[in-house]
Protein backbone atom coordinates (compact mmCIF):
# COMPACT_ATOMS: atom_id res chain seq x y z
CA UNK A 1 0.00 0.00 0.00
CA UNK A 2 2.64 2.56 1.03
CA UNK A 3 4.14 1.69 -2.40
CA UNK A 4 1.20 2.59 -4.14
CA UNK A 5 0.63 5.82 -2.35
CA UNK A 6 4.54 6.46 -2.42
CA UNK A 7 3.42 5.92 -7.09
CA UNK A 8 0.76 8.45 -6.53
CA UNK A 9 2.87 11.25 -4.29
CA UNK A 10 5.46 11.08 -6.56
CA UNK A 11 3.33 11.69 -9.86
CA UNK A 12 1.30 14.15 -8.16
CA UNK A 13 4.44 16.13 -7.07
CA UNK A 14 6.75 15.79 -10.58
CA UNK A 15 3.46 17.14 -11.78
CA UNK A 16 3.35 20.20 -10.54
CA UNK A 17 7.03 20.67 -10.46
CA UNK A 18 6.44 21.73 -14.02
CA UNK A 19 3.26 20.92 -15.95
CA UNK A 20 0.32 21.09 -13.85
CA UNK A 21 0.07 23.46 -11.53
CA UNK A 22 2.66 24.64 -10.79
CA UNK A 23 0.64 25.78 -6.74
CA UNK A 24 4.44 24.48 -5.08
CA UNK A 25 2.80 21.60 -3.81
CA UNK A 26 6.18 19.70 -4.91
CA UNK A 27 8.16 22.27 -2.95
CA UNK A 28 10.21 20.11 -0.27
CA UNK A 29 8.03 21.67 2.64
CA UNK A 30 4.85 20.81 0.89
CA UNK A 31 6.10 17.41 -0.46
CA UNK A 32 7.74 16.03 2.64
CA UNK A 33 4.50 16.98 4.89
CA UNK A 34 2.08 15.01 2.09
CA UNK A 35 4.60 12.16 1.54
CA UNK A 36 4.94 12.25 4.83
CA UNK A 37 1.35 12.28 5.82
CA UNK A 38 0.62 9.26 3.23
CA UNK A 39 3.96 6.88 4.85
CA UNK A 40 2.33 7.17 7.89
CA UNK A 41 5.40 9.46 9.69
CA UNK A 42 3.58 13.23 9.68
CA UNK A 43 5.76 15.05 11.57
CA UNK A 44 9.45 13.66 10.64
CA UNK A 45 8.07 14.08 6.28
CA UNK A 46 7.05 17.19 7.48
CA UNK A 47 10.40 18.01 9.45
CA UNK A 48 12.47 16.53 6.82
CA UNK A 49 10.69 18.57 3.93
CA UNK A 50 11.24 21.75 5.87
CA UNK A 51 14.48 21.20 6.30
CA UNK A 52 14.96 20.68 2.83
CA UNK A 53 13.38 23.60 2.10
CA UNK A 54 16.21 25.31 3.48
CA UNK A 55 18.73 24.04 1.53
CA UNK A 56 16.57 24.60 -1.67
CA UNK A 57 15.16 28.67 -0.96
CA UNK A 58 17.96 30.40 -2.79
CA UNK A 59 17.54 28.04 -5.58
CA UNK A 60 15.74 29.47 -8.91
CA UNK A 61 14.11 27.52 -11.63
CA UNK A 62 15.19 30.40 -14.35
CA UNK A 63 14.02 29.99 -18.08
CA UNK A 64 15.28 26.82 -19.58
CA UNK A 65 18.10 26.40 -16.71
CA UNK A 66 18.77 23.22 -15.45
CA UNK A 67 18.22 22.74 -12.32
CA UNK A 68 17.59 19.66 -9.56
CA UNK A 69 13.74 18.36 -8.91
CA UNK A 70 13.71 18.49 -4.93
CA UNK A 71 9.78 17.66 -4.89
CA UNK A 72 9.77 14.04 -6.30
CA UNK A 73 13.69 13.86 -3.89
CA UNK A 74 11.89 14.91 -0.81
CA UNK A 75 9.01 12.46 -1.73
CA UNK A 76 11.97 9.62 -2.06
CA UNK A 77 13.80 10.48 1.12
CA UNK A 78 10.29 10.46 3.15
CA UNK A 79 9.45 7.20 1.91
CA UNK A 80 13.14 5.90 2.00
CA UNK A 81 13.04 7.11 5.71
CA UNK A 82 9.48 5.30 6.46
CA UNK A 83 10.41 2.20 5.24
CA UNK A 84 13.89 2.04 6.95
CA UNK A 85 12.01 2.14 9.89
CA UNK A 86 12.70 3.51 13.58
CA UNK A 87 15.94 1.34 14.05
CA UNK A 88 18.05 3.56 11.90
CA UNK A 89 16.42 7.36 13.40
CA UNK A 90 19.66 8.38 15.53
CA UNK A 91 21.54 9.34 12.09
CA UNK A 92 18.25 8.79 10.17
CA UNK A 93 17.21 12.67 9.28
CA UNK A 94 21.07 13.44 8.01
CA UNK A 95 21.49 10.39 6.13
CA UNK A 96 17.86 10.85 4.50
CA UNK A 97 18.63 14.60 3.77
CA UNK A 98 22.37 13.84 2.07
CA UNK A 99 20.27 11.02 0.02
CA UNK A 100 17.52 13.91 -1.40
CA UNK A 101 20.47 16.31 -2.06
CA UNK A 102 22.18 13.71 -4.31
CA UNK A 103 18.94 11.89 -5.63
CA UNK A 104 17.24 15.17 -7.00
CA UNK A 105 19.94 15.07 -9.28
CA UNK A 106 18.47 12.31 -11.08
CA UNK A 107 15.25 13.57 -11.12
CA UNK A 108 16.70 16.75 -12.68
CA UNK A 109 18.18 14.97 -14.88
CA UNK A 110 14.92 12.61 -16.20
CA UNK A 111 13.43 16.00 -16.12
CA UNK A 112 15.94 16.84 -18.66
CA UNK A 113 15.86 13.94 -20.94
CA UNK A 114 11.51 14.42 -20.85
CA UNK A 115 12.63 17.69 -21.96
CA UNK A 116 14.43 16.19 -25.38
CA UNK A 117 11.75 13.22 -25.80
CA UNK A 118 8.93 16.35 -26.10
CA UNK A 119 10.52 17.99 -28.96
CA UNK A 120 9.89 14.68 -30.87
CA UNK A 121 6.00 15.01 -29.92
CA UNK A 122 6.24 19.15 -30.20
CA UNK A 123 4.62 19.68 -33.34
CA UNK A 124 5.91 22.79 -35.70
CA UNK A 125 4.64 25.02 -37.45
CA UNK A 126 4.97 23.29 -40.67
CA UNK A 127 3.40 20.11 -39.72
CA UNK A 128 0.17 19.26 -40.52
CA UNK A 129 -1.03 19.70 -36.92
CA UNK A 130 -4.93 20.16 -35.71
CA UNK A 131 -6.44 20.95 -32.66
CA UNK A 132 -6.88 17.73 -31.53
CA UNK A 133 -3.96 16.50 -32.27
CA UNK A 134 -2.67 19.22 -30.03
CA UNK A 135 -4.68 18.48 -27.34
CA UNK A 136 -3.56 14.42 -27.56
CA UNK A 137 0.38 15.82 -27.51
CA UNK A 138 0.02 17.92 -24.84
CA UNK A 139 -1.88 15.52 -22.66
CA UNK A 140 0.45 12.51 -23.33
CA UNK A 141 3.23 15.32 -22.55
CA UNK A 142 1.61 15.58 -19.39
CA UNK A 143 0.94 11.65 -18.74
CA UNK A 144 4.53 11.16 -19.35
CA UNK A 145 5.31 13.40 -16.47
CA UNK A 146 3.01 12.11 -14.20
CA UNK A 147 4.76 8.95 -15.34
CA UNK A 148 8.30 10.13 -14.81
CA UNK A 149 7.71 11.81 -11.37
CA UNK A 150 6.18 8.18 -9.86
CA UNK A 151 9.35 6.77 -11.21
CA UNK A 152 11.59 8.68 -9.28
CA UNK A 153 10.20 8.85 -6.68
CA UNK A 154 9.43 4.98 -6.11
CA UNK A 155 12.85 4.27 -7.55
CA UNK A 156 14.67 6.34 -5.26
CA UNK A 157 12.69 5.13 -2.25
CA UNK A 158 13.57 2.36 -2.15
CA UNK A 159 17.46 2.62 -3.48
CA UNK A 160 17.05 5.58 0.13
CA UNK A 161 15.89 2.74 1.93
CA UNK A 162 18.67 0.97 1.57
CA UNK A 163 20.91 3.70 2.13
CA UNK A 164 19.66 4.44 5.15
CA UNK A 165 19.54 1.11 6.78
CA UNK A 166 23.39 -0.19 5.43
CA UNK A 167 24.71 3.16 6.63
CA UNK A 168 22.68 4.12 9.86
CA UNK A 169 24.63 1.00 11.11
CA UNK A 170 27.86 2.61 11.15
CA UNK A 171 27.11 5.51 12.90
CA UNK A 172 28.38 6.02 16.15
CA UNK A 173 28.19 9.34 17.29
CA UNK A 174 24.55 9.72 18.33
CA UNK A 175 21.65 11.45 17.22
CA UNK A 176 23.00 14.89 18.41
CA UNK A 177 25.98 14.59 16.06
CA UNK A 178 23.95 13.77 13.72
CA UNK A 179 21.56 16.90 13.84
CA UNK A 180 24.06 19.87 14.33
CA UNK A 181 25.72 18.55 11.45
CA UNK A 182 22.32 18.83 9.57
CA UNK A 183 20.86 21.85 11.41
CA UNK A 184 24.17 23.53 10.42
CA UNK A 185 24.40 23.09 6.94
CA UNK A 186 21.02 23.98 6.28
CA UNK A 187 21.50 27.51 8.35
CA UNK A 188 23.76 28.13 5.88
CA UNK A 189 22.44 27.39 3.00
CA UNK A 190 18.88 29.06 4.27
CA UNK A 191 20.75 32.30 4.61
CA UNK A 192 22.08 32.46 0.95
CA UNK A 193 18.26 33.69 0.78
CA UNK A 194 19.00 37.06 1.69
CA UNK A 195 20.40 37.67 -1.81
CA UNK A 196 17.41 37.46 -3.38
CA UNK A 197 15.76 40.14 -0.95
CA UNK A 198 18.39 42.21 -1.83
CA UNK A 199 21.91 40.98 0.14
CA UNK A 200 23.07 42.13 3.56
CA UNK A 201 24.03 46.29 2.65
CA UNK A 202 20.53 46.50 1.96
CA UNK A 203 18.15 44.58 4.24
CA UNK A 204 20.34 43.85 7.55
CA UNK A 205 18.02 46.23 9.67
CA UNK A 206 14.89 44.06 8.86
CA UNK A 207 16.84 40.87 9.07
CA UNK A 208 18.09 41.97 12.09
CA UNK A 209 14.97 42.67 13.63
CA UNK A 210 13.39 39.50 12.79
CA UNK A 211 17.12 37.51 14.31
CA UNK A 212 16.05 39.34 17.27
CA UNK A 213 12.47 38.11 17.27
CA UNK A 214 13.16 34.54 16.39
CA UNK A 215 15.84 34.12 19.52
CA UNK A 216 13.48 35.83 21.62
CA UNK A 217 10.84 32.69 20.43
CA UNK A 218 13.50 30.23 20.90
CA UNK A 219 14.47 32.06 24.83
CA UNK A 220 10.72 31.97 26.04
CA UNK A 221 9.28 28.73 24.75
CA UNK B 1 -8.21 29.41 -20.89
CA UNK B 2 -7.25 30.23 -17.64
CA UNK B 3 -7.60 26.50 -16.49
CA UNK B 4 -6.00 25.58 -19.32
CA UNK B 5 -3.11 27.81 -18.23
CA UNK B 6 -2.47 25.91 -15.82
CA UNK B 7 -1.07 23.22 -18.04
CA UNK B 8 1.11 25.43 -20.23
CA UNK B 9 3.86 24.17 -19.68
CA UNK B 10 2.73 20.99 -19.62
CA UNK B 11 4.91 19.62 -23.10
CA UNK B 12 7.91 22.03 -22.33
CA UNK B 13 10.77 21.18 -24.72
CA UNK B 14 14.05 23.24 -25.58
CA UNK B 15 13.23 23.79 -29.19
CA UNK B 16 9.51 25.27 -28.73
CA UNK B 17 9.73 25.85 -24.86
CA UNK B 18 5.73 26.50 -23.87
CA UNK B 19 4.36 27.16 -27.31
CA UNK B 20 3.10 23.85 -27.30
CA UNK B 21 1.27 25.09 -24.38
CA UNK B 22 0.72 28.09 -25.02
CA UNK B 23 -1.49 26.60 -28.29
CA UNK B 24 -3.60 24.32 -25.95
CA UNK B 25 -4.55 26.78 -23.98
CA UNK B 26 -5.33 29.11 -26.66
CA UNK B 27 -7.74 26.78 -28.48
CA UNK B 28 -11.08 27.75 -26.43
CA UNK B 29 -10.74 31.14 -27.90
CA UNK B 30 -9.50 29.94 -31.06
CA UNK B 31 -12.74 27.66 -31.71
CA UNK B 32 -15.13 30.74 -30.96
CA UNK B 33 -13.48 32.83 -33.49
CA UNK B 34 -13.06 30.33 -36.04
CA UNK B 35 -16.46 28.51 -35.25
CA UNK B 36 -17.79 26.83 -38.63
CA UNK B 37 -14.11 27.54 -39.94
CA UNK B 38 -12.07 24.37 -38.98
CA UNK B 39 -9.12 24.90 -41.56
CA UNK B 40 -9.00 28.64 -40.21
CA UNK B 41 -9.37 27.56 -36.38
CA UNK B 42 -6.41 24.91 -37.43
CA UNK B 43 -4.28 27.64 -39.79
CA UNK B 44 -4.74 29.29 -36.19
CA UNK B 45 -3.38 26.65 -34.09
CA UNK B 46 -0.29 26.12 -36.61
CA UNK B 47 1.00 30.11 -35.91
CA UNK B 48 0.71 29.39 -32.34
CA UNK B 49 3.04 26.67 -31.78
CA UNK B 50 6.17 28.50 -33.01
CA UNK B 51 9.07 28.82 -29.98
CA UNK B 52 7.40 30.99 -27.14
CA UNK B 53 8.06 31.67 -23.37
CA UNK B 54 6.41 33.34 -20.47
CA UNK B 55 6.42 32.94 -16.81
CA UNK B 56 3.20 30.71 -15.94
CA UNK B 57 1.79 32.89 -14.07
CA UNK B 58 1.84 35.97 -16.26
CA UNK B 59 0.95 33.78 -19.58
CA UNK B 60 -2.58 34.88 -19.50
CA UNK B 61 -1.06 38.65 -20.46
CA UNK B 62 -0.15 36.77 -23.82
CA UNK B 63 -3.00 34.78 -23.95
CA UNK B 64 -5.86 37.21 -23.30
CA UNK B 65 -4.13 39.72 -25.61
CA UNK B 66 -3.54 37.53 -28.39
CA UNK B 67 -7.14 36.09 -28.27
CA UNK B 68 -8.05 39.43 -28.60
CA UNK B 69 -5.55 40.55 -31.62
CA UNK B 70 -7.06 36.95 -33.52
CA UNK B 71 -10.43 38.44 -32.69
CA UNK B 72 -9.32 41.23 -34.73
CA UNK B 73 -8.34 38.98 -37.70
CA UNK B 74 -4.99 41.15 -37.17
CA UNK B 75 -2.42 39.53 -39.32
CA UNK B 76 -0.11 36.57 -38.58
CA UNK B 77 3.29 38.71 -38.60
CA UNK B 78 1.87 41.07 -36.50
CA UNK B 79 0.79 38.91 -33.98
CA UNK B 80 4.22 37.06 -33.80
CA UNK B 81 6.14 40.88 -33.24
CA UNK B 82 3.72 41.12 -30.35
CA UNK B 83 4.24 37.88 -29.16
CA UNK B 84 8.22 38.03 -29.30
CA UNK B 85 7.96 41.68 -27.94
CA UNK B 86 6.19 40.53 -24.55
CA UNK B 87 8.05 37.31 -24.18
CA UNK B 88 10.93 38.71 -22.36
CA UNK B 89 8.97 41.09 -20.50
CA UNK B 90 6.94 38.22 -19.27
CA UNK B 91 9.70 35.62 -17.87
CA UNK B 92 12.16 38.41 -16.34
CA UNK B 93 8.93 39.90 -14.14
CA UNK B 94 7.73 36.54 -13.54
CA UNK B 95 10.98 35.52 -12.34
CA UNK B 96 11.66 38.89 -10.19
CA UNK B 97 8.30 39.10 -8.62
CA UNK B 98 7.94 35.29 -8.33
CA UNK B 99 10.49 32.89 -8.23
CA UNK B 100 13.34 35.49 -6.43
CA UNK B 101 10.99 37.19 -4.32
CA UNK B 102 7.40 35.93 -3.50
CA UNK B 103 7.97 32.08 -3.44
CA UNK B 104 11.06 32.21 -0.64
CA UNK B 105 8.86 34.39 1.32
CA UNK B 106 5.99 32.78 1.43
CA UNK B 107 7.99 29.79 1.88
CA UNK B 108 10.19 31.25 4.51
CA UNK B 109 6.81 31.86 6.82
CA UNK B 110 6.02 28.12 6.55
CA UNK B 111 9.11 27.37 7.89
CA UNK B 112 9.08 30.36 10.72
CA UNK B 113 5.88 28.19 11.58
CA UNK B 114 7.48 24.40 11.60
CA UNK B 115 10.95 25.36 13.37
CA UNK B 116 8.98 26.94 15.81
CA UNK B 117 6.76 23.79 17.12
CA UNK B 118 3.48 24.50 15.13
CA UNK B 119 1.76 21.28 14.32
CA UNK B 120 3.38 19.95 11.58
CA UNK B 121 0.66 20.31 8.97
CA UNK B 122 -0.06 24.02 9.67
CA UNK B 123 3.44 25.43 8.37
CA UNK B 124 2.91 23.74 4.66
CA UNK B 125 -0.56 24.73 4.82
CA UNK B 126 -0.51 28.18 5.83
CA UNK B 127 2.64 28.21 2.69
CA UNK B 128 0.47 26.76 0.23
CA UNK B 129 -2.40 29.06 0.76
CA UNK B 130 -0.70 32.31 1.07
CA UNK B 131 1.69 31.70 -1.75
CA UNK B 132 -1.37 30.35 -4.10
CA UNK B 133 -3.51 33.51 -2.82
CA UNK B 134 -0.81 35.41 -4.72
CA UNK B 135 0.21 33.04 -7.40
CA UNK B 136 -3.96 33.25 -8.53
CA UNK B 137 -4.50 36.92 -8.14
CA UNK B 138 -1.76 37.41 -10.51
CA UNK B 139 -2.74 34.90 -13.02
CA UNK B 140 -6.00 36.56 -12.73
CA UNK B 141 -4.49 39.69 -13.07
CA UNK B 142 -2.45 39.08 -16.10
CA UNK B 143 -5.72 37.76 -18.14
CA UNK B 144 -7.47 41.19 -17.30
CA UNK B 145 -4.92 43.31 -18.65
CA UNK B 146 -4.58 40.82 -21.64
CA UNK B 147 -8.20 41.00 -22.23
CA UNK B 148 -8.53 44.58 -21.29
CA UNK B 149 -5.81 46.25 -23.57
CA UNK B 150 -4.54 43.67 -26.29
CA UNK B 151 -2.11 44.98 -28.06
CA UNK B 152 -1.28 47.87 -26.32
CA UNK B 153 -0.68 45.62 -22.82
CA UNK B 154 2.87 46.70 -22.98
CA UNK B 155 2.51 50.17 -21.82
CA UNK B 156 0.23 48.86 -19.36
CA UNK B 157 3.15 46.39 -18.00
CA UNK B 158 5.45 49.13 -17.68
CA UNK B 159 3.20 51.72 -16.31
CA UNK B 160 2.40 48.73 -13.84
CA UNK B 161 4.94 49.72 -11.37
CA UNK B 162 5.13 46.25 -9.81
CA UNK B 163 8.67 47.38 -8.54
CA UNK B 164 7.18 48.44 -5.31
CA UNK B 165 5.08 44.88 -4.57
CA UNK B 166 8.87 43.22 -5.24
CA UNK B 167 10.36 45.58 -2.35
CA UNK B 168 7.53 44.68 -0.24
CA UNK B 169 7.90 41.32 -0.88
CA UNK B 170 12.06 41.24 -0.36
CA UNK B 171 11.38 43.53 2.74
CA UNK B 172 9.38 41.04 4.66
CA UNK B 173 11.32 37.93 2.95
CA UNK B 174 14.46 39.38 5.08
CA UNK B 175 12.39 39.71 8.02
CA UNK B 176 11.36 36.42 8.00
CA UNK B 177 14.55 34.97 7.33
CA UNK B 178 15.89 36.65 10.17
CA UNK B 179 13.21 34.86 12.26
CA UNK B 180 13.55 31.46 10.83
CA UNK B 181 17.78 30.77 10.91
CA UNK B 182 17.48 31.34 15.30
CA UNK B 183 14.41 28.96 15.03
CA UNK B 184 16.25 26.83 12.89
CA UNK B 185 19.36 26.63 15.33
CA UNK B 186 17.48 27.04 18.48
CA UNK B 187 15.31 24.50 17.92
CA UNK B 188 17.25 22.39 15.59
CA UNK B 189 15.12 20.38 13.74
CA UNK B 190 13.07 18.90 16.68
CA UNK B 191 15.50 19.00 19.40
CA UNK B 192 18.36 21.12 20.68
CA UNK B 193 21.25 21.29 19.94
CA UNK B 194 24.86 22.16 21.73
CA UNK B 195 27.09 25.23 21.70
CA UNK B 196 29.84 23.96 19.35
CA UNK B 197 27.04 23.05 16.45
CA UNK B 198 25.26 26.35 17.17
CA UNK B 199 28.36 28.38 16.26
CA UNK B 200 29.06 25.92 13.28
CA UNK B 201 25.72 26.89 11.85
CA UNK B 202 26.17 31.63 12.88
CA UNK B 203 29.46 30.79 10.85
CA UNK B 204 27.84 28.96 8.03
CA UNK B 205 24.94 31.02 7.99
CA UNK B 206 27.37 34.29 7.95
CA UNK B 207 28.82 32.87 4.89
CA UNK B 208 25.67 32.38 3.41
CA UNK B 209 24.50 35.36 4.03
CA UNK B 210 27.60 37.12 2.48
CA UNK B 211 28.59 34.93 0.06
CA UNK B 212 24.42 34.18 -1.23
CA UNK B 213 23.75 30.85 -3.77
CA UNK B 214 28.12 30.25 -3.90
CA UNK B 215 27.76 29.19 -0.53
CA UNK B 216 26.02 26.38 -1.03
CA UNK B 217 28.10 23.98 -2.63
CA UNK B 218 30.83 24.55 -0.28
CA UNK B 219 28.26 23.70 2.76
CA UNK B 220 26.89 21.02 1.45
CA UNK B 221 30.32 19.56 0.38
CA UNK B 222 31.27 20.12 3.68
CA UNK B 223 28.26 18.04 5.67
CA UNK B 224 29.12 15.35 2.61
CA UNK B 225 32.84 15.37 3.90
CA UNK B 226 31.68 15.15 7.51
CA UNK B 227 29.25 12.61 6.75
CA UNK B 228 31.73 9.73 4.97
CA UNK B 229 34.24 10.62 7.66
CA UNK B 230 31.93 9.90 10.34
CA UNK B 231 30.60 6.76 8.60
CA UNK B 232 34.59 5.40 7.82
CA UNK B 233 35.49 6.19 11.03
CA UNK B 234 32.28 3.52 12.71
CA UNK B 235 33.24 1.29 9.91
CA UNK B 236 36.55 1.35 11.12
CA UNK B 237 36.10 1.17 14.76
Amino acid sequence: MSALLSVLAGGIIGLDTTSFPQAMISRPLVAGALAGWMAGIPAEGAMLGAVLEAFHLAILPIGASKYPESGTATAAAVFAMAWAGPAAHAPAMLLTVMFALGWERIGGGSVNLMRRFNERIAPSGTSPITASAITRRHSAAMLLDFTRGALVTVAGAAIGCLWIQVLASAWVFGPEVARGLLVASAAGSAAAALRLFGGWTLRWPLFVVGAVAGTLMVVIA
Amino acid sequence: MFLRSFAIQGSWNYRTLIGGGFAFALLPALRAIYRGDPEGRDAAVRRHVHIFNSHPYLVGVALGAVSELEAERTDPETIERFKIAVRGALGSLGDALVWAGWRPASALLGLVLVFAGAPWWLGPLVFLLVYNAGHLALRAWGFRIGFRHGRRVGEVLRRANLAHVQRDIARAGALLLGMCLPLLLGNGAAGAIRWPWLAAGVIAATLGLRSGNAARTPIVTAMAVALIAALAYGWLT
